[in-house]
């Protein structure tokens, strides 16, 4: 019952927030020279410390690999709701894989709250619910707030702290 | 539990073989010109050699026209690839399987082969993880029918092999079909 990520994604597809919360592992490496670098790394005296800790949890990545992620989320949850078998169908509200699931409740105004983690959190549902009452206390009743701009504010940030810290009990 | 479709892709990101079941929303055949084939899929109301009941007949009119096969079967793919990079890309690790995904009215059950072969399954929302199924798929009847069949050639070009690919593909599976019903 790991809390990994919260994002907000906009009605257009625009990340508004995205914050990282525990579970979080260093990037693995991907680039041939990072790869040998880890391997004469592992090769000298400091071999016992392991490089890359690999453990559960999802990867620490750029602010734009997290603006694209979520335009390509955007884009699928309208299509997933085009592909429908059956008349009527939402678009993707749990996307599932093998360490981690994201949970994305999309309010009647359009706005996506996505909640990345661990697969046996069972409460998601209910966390995205609270996140989405944050989200109209501290930032929809905000004087200071332009719609659909990124949100910066220290209130929402400690309202979802508090929401994380406590849906892992 | 409710089944509503089963599409396999080869390792060229074609669609090989569909089959619907129970869908109030249908595909429709693929649009004249288009790249797919009408016999790769299998509608329930293809009618070939099949007379329709009254009953059927009513039935279907409680169906919605769906997209053109080819327009599906492309959209199926772009979001099976899509999910399957954000999640690698999310984890960091290129080992990370998407499985699955869920929406109010259908779920998505996705199994991948090593050779890239993808198997996919639309089922109602509330059905447990049918990969199990769907790697049954694969080692019994994708196997012993389709592998092994001399005469699917996966990596020919041009019109005239990829006919006779399909219909091996359409043959076999028609068969294995019933035996897993």
């Amino acid at each position: 019952m790991t809390v990994y990520g919260v994002w907000v994604i906009n009605k257009a597809g625009g990340l508004i927030f995205q914050r990282n919360y525990g579970g979080i592992k260093p990037l693995t490496p991907r680039s041939g020279l990072l790869c040998f670098l880890t391997s004469v790394r592992s090769l000298s005296a400091h071999c016992n410390e392991p490089v890359t800790t690999i453990s559960d949890g999802i990867a620490q990545l750029s602010a734009n690999e997290y603006l694209v992620m979520a335009g390509t989320l955007h884009g699928v949850h309208a299509i997933t709701s085009r592909i429908a078998p059956v008349a009527k169908s939402s678009g993707v509200q749990i996307i599932e894989s093998e360490s981690f699931k994201m949970t994305i409740h999309m309010t009647l105004t359009g706005i996506k709250f996505v909640l990345i983690s661990s697969t046996d959190m069972s409460n998601a549902e209910s966390v995205l619910q609270k996140v989405y009452e944050a989200y109209a206390d501290a930032v929809m009743k905000n004087p200071f707030y332009t719609l659909e701009m990124p949100i910066n504010a220290t209130g929402f940030d400690a309202r979802m702290n508090a929401i994380v810290a406590a849906s892992g009990t | 539990m409710t089944i509503y479709a089963l599409y396999i892709y080869d390792r060229h990101c074609e669609c090989i073989y569909y089959h619907d079941w129970h869908q109030t929303r249908k595909p429709q055949p693929p649009r004249a010109g288009g790249t797919y084939r009408r016999d790769v899929a299998r509608y329930d109301n293809d009618g070939e050699g099949d007379v329709a009941t009254e009953e059927e007949v009513a039935k279907r009119k409680g169906t919605v026209a769906g997209l053109p096969f080819d327009e599906q079967a492309k959209l199926v793919y772009g979001v099976l690839l899509s999910l399957r990079n954000m999640v690698k890309k999310l984890s960091g690790r290129d080992s990370e399987q998407f499985t699955a995904y869920r929406t109010s009215s259908y779920k998505f059950h996705l199994y991948t082969t090593p050779t890239n072969f993808h198997f996919i399954m639309m089922s109602d929302p509330l059905a447990d993880s049918l990969r199990g199924v769907l790697r049954q798929l694969y080692v019994g009847p994708f196997l012993a029918y389709v592998v092994r069949n001399p005469l699917v050639d996966w990596d020919r070009e041009g019109q005239d092999g990829k006919e006779s690919r399909e219909k091996g593909v359409d043959n076999d599976l028609t068969s294995s079909d019933t035996r897993d019903r």
